[in-house]
C-alpha cells in the first residue's frame, strides 16, 4: 500500500524544535527516526501491542495496534491518522495523546509505560516533532544477531549481558539491546532482565529467546553441574558420541556406564521392533558378552525383521494421523498397506513425502491419496504439512505474525496456497483447475511460496504428477534447488516413479493431454520438491529429531513439532550433523536408526550416578520410557502366550499391526493409544487411574492369566525354580536374582493353590515397573 | 527432592519376607502400599498448610460442562434477533424467567431457570485455534511452549482437601479436549492430579470391581507382591515417572477398597424418572454421573460434549431437524437444566459451582455452508450455584455479536473467578518439577458482578 515517505506535515514543524532535538541527541539521531525500525520497537518493548493491551483483537480503549507490531503500516496509520490524527500533535508534540497516555499524564488503564524522563519518550517526542514520518517505505529489519550466543556461566550466581544487533534492509546495523524483548526458556536455570542481563539460577542447559521487530534469535546458556568429570569408559562409536561427550564434559556430568547385556537386548528389541525378546532369544544372547561387534550385529538383525517394518509403519502412521478422521476403513487399509510397503522397501523419506504430497486418485486404491483426507481446507493442510514434515507450528500465523517465530500472515497464506487446488470428489482426491487462498486482509489470491524461502526459480516447468508417473527422476524438481557438494549425489538414483507407478490407475495413462493440463495448475509438486530438498533446513532436522526422541524419550528439540530459532536444540551441532548425515544418505531411515542405535550414547545404562542424577536433557544416562499402549498390550500377549482378539481382525494380529484407531479396542484405549485426531502425546487419552484400574481389575490381564503359559506351567508340574526363570525371562528378559528367587520360591512352595500363586506372581511381574518401562 | 507436589520416594528397605504368610503380606500391604501411604500423603498435605478457604467462598465442588469445539454464542445465549439475516440466528428467540432476557428457542428449560444462572456475554480473547483457545480457557494462562500449565481441575485436585476415596478430578468421558490432549491435564503438576477418565459410557464405568474369581483379599495380596517386586528390582530407579505410576495404583486401590466410592458410579440406582429428566444422551448421563460423584466427594467433574465446531449447517445440526426434539441444543437444554434443578432440589446448588462454556464463540456472519467459523473475540459462559447470584447478565457484545462493548471478560478473569469461588487463592504458589515456584494464575480478576 502506498504510504508517504515523508509526512506532509513534516515541512511545517517549527525549526526551533528540530534544533532543540538535534542539540539533545547524538548526531546519529538527528535524522528523524523511521517509524518501523525505531518507533514501533519502542511500543513493542513497552508492551503497548501485547495481547492483553492494544494488541488484543479488539484493541483497548478504542485504540488498536497489531499484535507485537506484525502490521507496521496499519499501526502507522492508526497512530498518525485514525480519529482525524488526534493522537499526535505536531505543534505541541508533548501534548500528543500518543505520549500523554503512556507517560500517564492522562489517565491510562495500562499504567505508565513511557516515563517522561526515559530515552524512549524522548525518541518518540522527537519523532512527532519532526512530523511523525513513516521513513523509507521499504526499510525494515531483516535479521537480528545475539552475542554471545553460546554462553557458559561457570558458577551460579553469575551474570552476563547480551548484545543484540539488528540488520536493516539498507545494509546498516543498529544496536537494539535496549529495545529487544527477552524471555528465558527455563527460569529455574537462568533469568533474563528487561535489558538482556542473564543471571544463572540453577544448573543445566537452557536458552534465552530474543525478539525484535518481527525477527527472532536465541542464546544458549549452560551452567555446569560440576567442574570436572570422568568419562573414561565413554567410547566414541560415531559422531553422536563425540558431540554428546563434549556437552557432558562442558556441563560437568559423568555419563552412566554402558547398559548391561540383558537390558540392552530388551531396550533395543522394544525400540526397533516394538516387542519383547523371547526367552530363547534372551538365553542365546546371554551365552557370551555383548561386545560392540555383537551388539552391532544384533542391531542389523533386528532392523532386517518384518516386526521392524510393522513397528516403524506404526510410527509413521501416528505421525501422519493415518485413519484418525475422514477416512473410511478400506481406504485406511490401503493407505496403511502402502505405508508398510514403503517402510519394507526402505523408500527414502524424501521420496515417501513427495509421493504423499503429490498423490491423487481414488482413496480406496491409491494409498497415499488418503493424506489429503486430513482436511478439505488448504490452510489446515498446510498446518499439517508444517507440523509433520517441517516440525514447525505455523497455525499462529493464520491470524497474526507468529510471536515467537519468523512466520508472517503472508508466509502462512502463501504456503497454504500450494494446497488450494486439492479437492475431494467422493472417494477421489483430485487436482482442480481453480482454487486460491486469499489474503485475509486484501482479499486477493496470494502467490504460493515456500515457508521462509524464495519461490524456486524453476517455477516453470514444475514437476507434475504426470512426470512422476512417467518415471522421471526426482532430480528434475530437486536438482534445481539442491546444492552440489552435499555429499553423494542424493537424487540421481531415487526414482519417484517407484511410488508413482504403483498408484497409477488403469486408463489414466491414456489421457495424456488432460494430465499435462493438470500439471499446469497442480502446485503441489513444487512445494514437495522444495520441502524435501536436502537444502531445506527443517525437513531433515524435524525427522531426525522425531527419530531421536523415539530412542531417547526426549527430542534434541522439544516439543518435536516446534523447531524454531527461539527454541534451540540442546545439542545444535548434533542435530545438524544428524540431519546432514541423514540427507547425505538419501534420507535412509534404516541408516539413521542404525547410526543412533550403534552409538555409545544410546547404549548407556538407565541407572544414574550421583553426578548425573538430575540431568534430564543431556543424555548422560538412558531415560525411562513407559511402553506405548500397543507395545504394552503385545508384550502382555507375548509373555502370557494368550492372543488378544480385535474385532474383525485375524486371530494372530498384534496391536502394533493394526491399521489405526478405527479398529475398536477398549484395552488400547484405556492403555492410551494415540487417537490420531491430533498430534499424539505419550500418555494419550488413557493412562493414569483408568489404566491402573484396568490392570488391577480389567479383563485384559485377567483373561490371559487363566490360559497360555500359566496353564502350561501349572499343568506340566515344572519345578519352582524353572517356573520362576521362565516367568522372569518372559517378562523382564532376565532370570531372577538370588534375592528374588529366595523371596518367591518359598512363597510358591507354601502356596495352598499353586495355580493361583503362579497367577499372582505373574500378575505382579506384568504390573512391575521393570516390565512397564523401557529402561 | 521433597516437596508437596512431589512426594518423597517410597520408604526403601522392606523387611525380607522369606516364609512370610499371606497374612503378613496383607500387613505389608497396608503399611507400605505403592508409593506414599494415604496417611503420609494427608500428613504431608497438612504440613504444607492448605489455605483457609477464601473468605466467603461457598463452592466446595465444581461441575464443568464443556462444549468442545466452540459453541456459537449467536445461536444460544447471545441472540441478535434484530441483526441482518447473514448474522441473525436461523432460530427464533424466546423469553426467559428474567424479564427482557431472551435466548434461543431450543433452550426452553434453561430459559425457565435463568434465575439460577448468571450469564456472561462478553468472554473475549484472541486465540482462534481449538488447542490454544481450550488451553487458555481451561488453564487461565495464554499457552506457551516452554511450560505446560495445569488445568483448573488439576489445580482443584491439588488444593482442595478431600477425605473421599473418590478421585478428586474426574473427566466424562475423558480429558482429551479441544484437539489438544493436554489442555485439561495436570501440566507441570504431577500426573497424579490429572483426571480419572471414566470412558465412553458414563452409565457403566469399567474395572471398578475385581475380576471374577479374584477376591478382594487376593487383590490386596497381589498389591503387596507388586510392592515387593518393585523393591527387589534394581533395573528401574525411582523418578518422577515411576512416582506418577505408583500414585495411580494407590488411587486405584483406594477406589477399589471403598464400596461407597464404587456406589457413586452406579447410575442404575437412580429412579427412572430422574434418568428420564436428564435425558438419554451421553451428555445427560454424564451430568447425572457428575452429580453423583460430587455428592460422594469428587471436587471437579468435567462433562465433555463434543460436536460444537459447527462450520456447517447450523440450522440443521444444532437441533437435529430429522428427529425433532433431539440434537445438540435440545439435549444440552435437557441435561443442563436437569442438573441445575436436581442440585437445587437436593440442596447442593449452593455448594456446587456449575459451569457451561467452550473455547470460543463463532463468526457473526454465517458462512456459505450455513455454518459459523471460529471467533474468539466474543463468546459466552454460564455460571450457576456455588455462591453465584443467578439471574444476572454480565457484559454485552455489539449489535452483530462481534466483540464486547461492555465489561469484557478474559479467560484469566474467568479462571480466577472459578478458583476463588472454590476457595482457592489464584496468587498462591505451586511448585514445578524442577522446584520453581509458580503463581497459579498470572492474570485475571474476580468478576464481582457474579456475587
Amino acid at each position: 500500500m502506498g504510504l508517504p515517505v515523508n509526512h506532509p506535515f513534516a515541512s511545517g514543524v517549527p525549526s526551533a524544535i528540530l534544533l532543540l532535538f538535534s542539540l539533545l541527541f547524538t548526531p546519529a539521531q538527528a535524522e528523524p527516526a523511521p517509524f518501523r525500525t525505531s518507533i514501533l520497537p519502542i511500543l513493542t518493548k513497552a508492551g503497548c501491542n501485547s495481547g492483553g493491551c492494544h494488541g488484543a483483537a479488539t484493541g483497548q480503549g478504542g485504540f488498536k495496534l497489531s499484535l507485537f507490531g506484525y502490521d507496521p503500516d496499519e499501526d502507522f496509520l492508526r497512530i498518525t491518522r485514525e480519529r482525524a490524527g488526534r493522537r499526535v500533535d505536531y505543534d505541541r508534540p508533548e501534548e500528543s495523546l500518543f505520549l500523554q497516555k503512556p507517560a500517564r499524564q492522562l489517565d491510562h488503564e495500562g499504567g505508565r509505560r513511557l516515563p517522561r524522563d526515559s530515552d524512549d519518550y524522548q525518541v518518540v517526542l522527537a519523532w512527532i516533532a519532526s512530523g511523525a514520518p513513516h521513513g523509507p517505505e521499504d526499510l525494515h529489519v531483516s535479521g537480528i544477531d545475539v552475542a554471545p550466543n553460546d554462553i557458559l556461566l561457570p558458577d551460579p550466581p553469575d551474570t552476563v549481558s547480551l548484545r543484540v544487533t539488528a540488520r536493516l534492509s539498507d545494509g546498516s546495523h543498529q544496536d537494539v539491546t535496549r529495545l529487544a524483548l527477552y524471555t528465558s526458556n527455563d527460569e529455574a536455570i537462568a533469568d533474563v532482565s528487561r535489558n538482556g542481563a542473564i543471571t544463572s539460577r540453577g544448573r543445566g542447559l537452557t536458552s534465552i529467546m530474543v525478539r525484535y521487530a518481527g525477527q527472532v534469535a536465541a542464546a544458549r546458556i549452560a551452567i555446569p553441574y560440576a567442574t570436572s568429570t570422568t568419562s573414561a569408559d565413554f567410547t566414541i562409536r560415531n559422531f553422536i558420541d563425540t558431540r554428546i561427550r563434549t556437552e557432558l564434559a562442558r556441563l560437568g556430568l559423568d555419563p552412566s556406564p554402558l547398559s548391561a547385556d540383558p537390558d540392552f537386548l530388551r531396550r533395543l528389541t522394544l525400540d526397533l521392533t516394538g516387542r519383547l525378546p523371547t526367552p530363547a532369544e534372551a538365553r542365546a544372547w546371554a551365552d557370551e558378552p555383548g561386545s560392540p561387534e555383537r551388539r552391532a550385529g544384533l542391531i542389523g538383525n533386528l532392523i532386517a525383521r518384518p516386526e521392524f517394518v510393522d513397528y516403524w509403519t506404526l510410527q509413521l502412521a501416528d505421525l501422519l494421523l493415518l485413519g484418525g478422521k475422514g477416512s473410511d476403513d478400506p481406504a485406511s487399509r490401503q493407505y496403511h498397506a502402502w505405508l508398510r510397503d514403503q517402510v519394507d522397501r526402505n523408500t527414502p523419506m524424501d521420496q515417501l513425502v513427495r509421493d504423499l504430497l503429490t498423490a491423487e486418485g481414488d482413496t480406496k486404491t491409491v494409498g497415499p491419496a488418503n493424506f489429503f483426507t486430513l482436511s478439505n481446507d488448504p490452510r489446515d493442510l498446510s498446518e499439517h504439512v508444517g507440523r509433520m514434515f517441517l516440525g514447525t507450528r505455523i497455525a499462529c500465523a493464520r491470524c497474526h505474525a507468529h510471536p515467537n517465530d519468523r512466520w508472517t500472515q503472508e508466509d502462512y497464506h502463501q504456503f497454504a496456497a500450494y494446497f488450494a487446488r486439492v479437492g475431494r470428489d467422493g472417494d477421489r482426491i483430485q487436482v482442480r483447475q481453480r482454487g486460491e487462498v486469499d489474503h485475509p486482509k486484501s482479499g486477493f489470491p496470494v502467490t504460493p511460496k515456500p515457508l521462509g524461502a524464495p519461490r524456486p526459480s524453476h517455477a516453470s516447468p514444475i514437476p507434475t504428477s504426470l512426470s512422476l508417473r512417467s518415471e522421471a527422476k526426482v532430480g528434475e524438481g530437486g536438482s534445481a534447488i539442491a546444492e552440489p557438494g552435499e555429499g553423494p549425489p542424493l537424487r540421481s538414483e531415487a526414482k519417484v516413479g517407484e511410488g508413482g507407478s504403483a498408484i497409477a490407475e488403469p486408463g489414466e495413462g491414456s489421457s495424456l493431454h488432460s494430465e499435462a493440463k493438470v500439471g499446469e495448475f497442480d502446485r503441489r509438486a513444487e512445494v514437495a520438491a522444495w520441502l524435501t530438498s536436502p537444502d531445506n533446513p527443517l525437513f531433515a532436522r524435524s525427522l531426525v529429531n522425531r527419530v531421536w526422541k523415539h530412542f531417547f524419550g526426549r527430542g534434541l528439540v522439544e516439543p518435536v513439532d516446534d523447531l524454531r530459532p527461539t527454541n534451540p536444540a540442546t545439542h545444535p551441532a548434533l542435530l545438524d550433523a544428524l540431519a546432514h548425515d541423514f540427507a547425505g544418505h538419501r534420507f535412509d531411515l534404516r541408516h539413521l536408526i542404525r547410526t543412533i542405535a550403534t552409538s555409545h550414547t544410546y547404549q548407556l545404562a538407565s541407572t544414574t550416578t550421583p553426578s548425573n542424577r538430575l540431568d534430564d536433557r543431556l543424555f548422560s544416562h538412558a531415560y525411562l520410557r513407559e511402553l506405548p499402549a500397543q507395545v504394552f498390550l503385545d508384550a502382555i500377549v507375548q509373555a502370557t502366550g494368550v492372543p488378544h482378539r480385535f474385532e474383525g481382525q485375524p486371530d494372530d494380529i498384534r496391536a502394533v499391526q493394526l491399521v489405526g484407531p478405527q479398529v475398536p479396542s477398549a484395552a488400547l484405549e484405556v492403555l492410551g493409544r494415540c487417537d490420531r485426531v491430533g498430534p499424539c502425546v505419550p500418555s494419550g487419552q488413557g493412562g493414569g487411574l483408568a489404566k491402573a484400574l484396568h490392570l488391577v481389575n480389567g479383563s485384559t490381564l485377567h483373561d490371559k492369566l487363566n490360559a497360555g503359559i500359566v496353564a502350561h506351567l501349572h499343568d506340566s508340574n515344572a519345578p519352582i525354580p524353572e517356573i520362576l526363570e521362565e516367568l522372569y525371562l518372559r517378562t523382564l528378559t532376565r532370570p531372577p536374582s538370588d534375592e528374588e528367587s529366595a523371596a518367591w520360591e518359598s512363597l510358591l512352595a507354601r502356596a495352598p493353590d499353586r495355580r493361583e500363586a503362579i497367577q499372582d506372581l505373574f500378575w505382579a511381574l506384568l504390573n512391575s515397573r521393570e516390565f512397564g518401562f523401557n529402561h | 527432592m521433597t516437596s508437596p507436589d512431589h512426594p518423597p520416594s517410597r520408604p526403601g528397605g522392606l523387611p525380607r519376607c522369606d516364609g512370610v504368610s499371606r497374612r503378613d503380606f496383607l500387613h505389608l500391604g497396608t503399611l507400605a502400599p505403592l508409593g506414599l501411604s494415604l496417611a503420609g500423603l494427608l500428613r504431608l498435605r497438612a504440613q504444607t498448610g492448605l489455605p483457609p478457604a477464601t473468605k466467603g467462598a461457598a463452592a466446595e465442588a465444581c461441575i464443568l460442562i464443556w462444549l468442545d469445539g466452540g459453541p456459537s454464542h449467536l445461536d444460544t445465549f447471545d441472540v441478535k434477533p434484530d441483526a441482518p439475516s447473514e448474522v441473525r440466528s436461523p432460530f427464533k428467540d424466546i423469553p426467559t424467567a428474567i424479564p427482557g432476557l431472551r435466548i434461543c428457542e431450543h433452550l426452553p428449560r434453561t430459559a425457565a431457570l435463568m434465575r439460577e444462572i448468571a450469564l456472561i456475554r462478553s468472554v473475549t480473547h484472541e486465540l482462534g485455534n481449538h488447542d490454544t483457545g481450550t488451553r487458555f480457557l481451561l488453564t487461565g494462562h495464554r499457552p506457551t511452549p516452554s511450560l505446560e500449565y495445569p488445568s483448573l481441575g488439576s489445580i482443584v485436585a491439588r488444593l482442595r482437601r478431600s477425605d473421599s476415596p473418590l478421585p478428586p478430578y474426574v473427566a466424562i468421558p475423558n480429558d482429551g479436549v479441544g484437539g489438544d490432549s493436554n489442555a485439561a491435564r495436570s501440566g507441570y503438576l504431577p500426573a497424579a492430579y490429572s483426571a480419572f477418565n471414566v470412558g465412553k459410557d458414563p452409565s457403566s464405568v469399567p474395572d471398578l470391581q475385581p475380576p471374577p474369581g479374584v477376591s478382594f483379599d487376593r487383590t490386596e495380596h497381589r498389591r503387596a507382591m507388586l510392592a515387593r517386586m518393585d523393591s527387589l528390582s534394581r533395573a528401574v530407579e525411582e523418578g518422577p515417572a515411576t512416582r506418577d505410576r505408583d500414585a495411580f495404583y494407590e488411587q486405584a486401590y483406594r477406589l477399589i477398597a471403598s464400596p461407597e466410592a464404587k456406589n457413586a458410579f452406579a447410575l442404575a440406582q437412580e429412579p427412572p424418572s430422574v434418568r428420564e429428566r436428564y435425558g438419554p444422551s451421553r451428555l445427560g448421563t454424564g451430568c447425572l454421573l457428575a452429580r453423583r460423584l460430587i455428592e460422594a466427594g469428587s471436587k471437579f467433574v468435567s462433562v465433555i460434549d463434543t460436536g460444537w465446531d459447527t462450520h456447517q449447517q447450523i440450522a440443521r445440526e444444532l437441533p437435529d431437524s430429522r428427529f425433532p426434539g433431539s440434537g445438540k441444543l435440545p439435549s444440552l437444554d435437557r441435561a443442563y437444566s436437569a442438573l441445575v434443578e436436581d442440585l437445587r432440589h437436593r440442596g447442593l446448588l449452593g455448594k456446587t459451582l456449575v459451569l457451561l462454556m467452550g473455547e470460543f464463540g463463532r463468526t457473526p456472519k454465517l458462512n456459505a455452508a450455513g455454518g459459523r467459523d471460529h471467533w474468539p473475540r466474543a463468546g459466552f459462559a454460564c455460571l450457576a450455584g456455588g455462591g453465584v447470584q443467578g439471574g444476572r447478565v454480565i457484559g454485552a457484545t455489539n449489535s452483530f455479536g462481534e466483540f464486547p462493548v461492555e465489561r469484557p471478560v478474559t479467560p484469566p478473569d474467568l479462571a480466577s473467578t472459578i478458583l476463588q469461588l472454590l476457595g482457592i487463592d489464584p496468587s498462591r504458589e505451586l511448585v514445578t518439577p524442577d522446584g520453581r515456584p509458580m503463581k497459579i494464575l498470572a492474570d485475571g480478576a474476580f468478576i464481582h458482578e457474579l456475587t
